[in-house]
């Protein structure tokens, strides 16, 4: 569903994590905000906030 | 008592709410006798100028249906509102956007694509596309702007009370219509109903907790008409949806389209109906899973099908 909002699959990840897991949270959480960072701002606010939208 | 000066308004509509609202049939008699109409587009002959020239709050109610995507319905939502001591937004597009709504899976650049150029029944050589402006010899012809985004009418101006329904039940337009006449008015902000919980609380059907393997469009499937129609896989959006209405959808084997917006308590209408639909699906295995989820077509139009706006994402991505 999201892609029809024009959502990529990389803006979303389902993982599962043990508590005793603190390496693999870190990197997963590392892998992923360097994959956001990489598409840039989702841009959603335009068209969303003025009058004018 | 002097009587109530009423008025309503269409917007982005279909013109299924007036419908709705001629459909309080001899009602409309008990409310000419308290009321007096002083603003009807589809009905009455009053200009926006006249509207205009009208002082502040001078107007006791108005009926407002339909949602915002043109700058003359900006104007008019921002206009009724302060002309109006109490304003209503009538049906689900004046309150979470509506079928129109589904426009902000798009942007203007592209609808005008597909009316004007790409329709197979379109003949437009010099690639014509509507403009707010255009000069002939007598003058300077305009039309109103049209927007990237359909908004609802809560989300342009502030509303006093909400009816919701597309359209709205005629007990539900009543119940509104009474508490006017009678002066016994909801607190500000209600969305006026016979019941604020899911449809499924209006619906007979019973819940067995059966899994569904398969999701089925209308026709696919003859249903039981004991059973809820969900458990059957059909997506019925009952769930996710205010009451009131009396569930007449599912009584006809039709599954709730969600045409009362979020039931109370439901911030996003479209992800609590997803959520109502992932419960039901009876497997654990990854592919299997995405083969029964690859069979609804269209889930923003489907899950969203008259609150896209209203969403917490309320469009899709503009390219």
């Amino acid at each position: 569903m999201l892609n029809q909002f024009g959502i990529e699959d990389k803006r979303v990840r389902l993982d599962w994590v043990s508590a005793s897991e603190g390496d693999r949270f870190a990197a997963i959480v590392n892998e992923m905000t360097e994959q956001l960072r990489e598409l840039g701002p989702l841009g959603l606010s335009r068209g969303n906030g003025g009058a004018h939208g | 008592m002097a009587k109530l000066k009423l008025a309503l308004y269409w917007a982005a509509s279909c013109g299924g709410c007036e419908i709705a609202q001629l459909q309080i049939g001899e009602k409309l008699l008990k409310l000419a006798e308290v009321a007096d109409i002083v603003f009807w587009p589809v009905a009455i002959d009053v200009k926006y100028k006249d509207v205009e020239a009208m002082p502040d709050k001078s107007i006791d109610v108005c009926l407002f249906n339909g949602g915002i995507r043109t700058s003359e319905q900006e104007h008019l939502a921002k206009l009724l509102r302060e002309k109006s001591k109490v304003l209503i937004a009538y049906g689900a597009c004046a309150y979470v956007g509506g079928i129109p709504g589904l426009a902000n899976l798009f942007d203007k650049q592209s609808i005008f694509e597909r009316v004007y150029l790409e329709t197979q029944s379109t003949d437009n050589p010099n690639k014509v596309t509507p403009q707010t402006k255009h000069q002939v010899t007598e003058g300077e012809l305009t039309i109103p702007e049209l927007y990237d985004t359909v908004k609802s009418l809560p989300q342009t101006v502030p509303v006093e009370y909400i009816i919701p329904g597309c359209p709205p039940e005629e007990k539900t337009t009543w119940m509104a219509l009474e508490a006017l006449i009678e002066g016994k008015l909801p607190p500000v902000g209600a969305v006026i109903s016979h019941n604020a919980k899911a449809v499924c609380d209006d619906c007979q059907r019973k819940r067995d907790v059966k899994k569904v393997k398969k999701f089925y469009r209308t026709y696919e499937i003859t249903t039981d008409p004991q059973i809820c129609l969900l458990e059957q896989g059909l997506l019925c959006a009952g769930l996710a949806t205010r009451g009131g209405c009396g569930a007449p959808c599912p009584q006809a084997n039709m599954p709730c389209t969600g045409c009362y917006g979020p039931a109370q308590g439901v911030t996003d209408q479209g992800a609590h109906f997803l959520s109502a639909v992932a419960s039901v699906i009876d497997s654990s295995d990854k592919n299997e899973i995405q083969k029964i989820v690859d069979d609804i077509p269209d889930p923003v139009g489907t899950f969203y099908r008259y609150s896209l706006p209203d969403s917490l994402l309320r469009r899709a991505r503009i390219k």
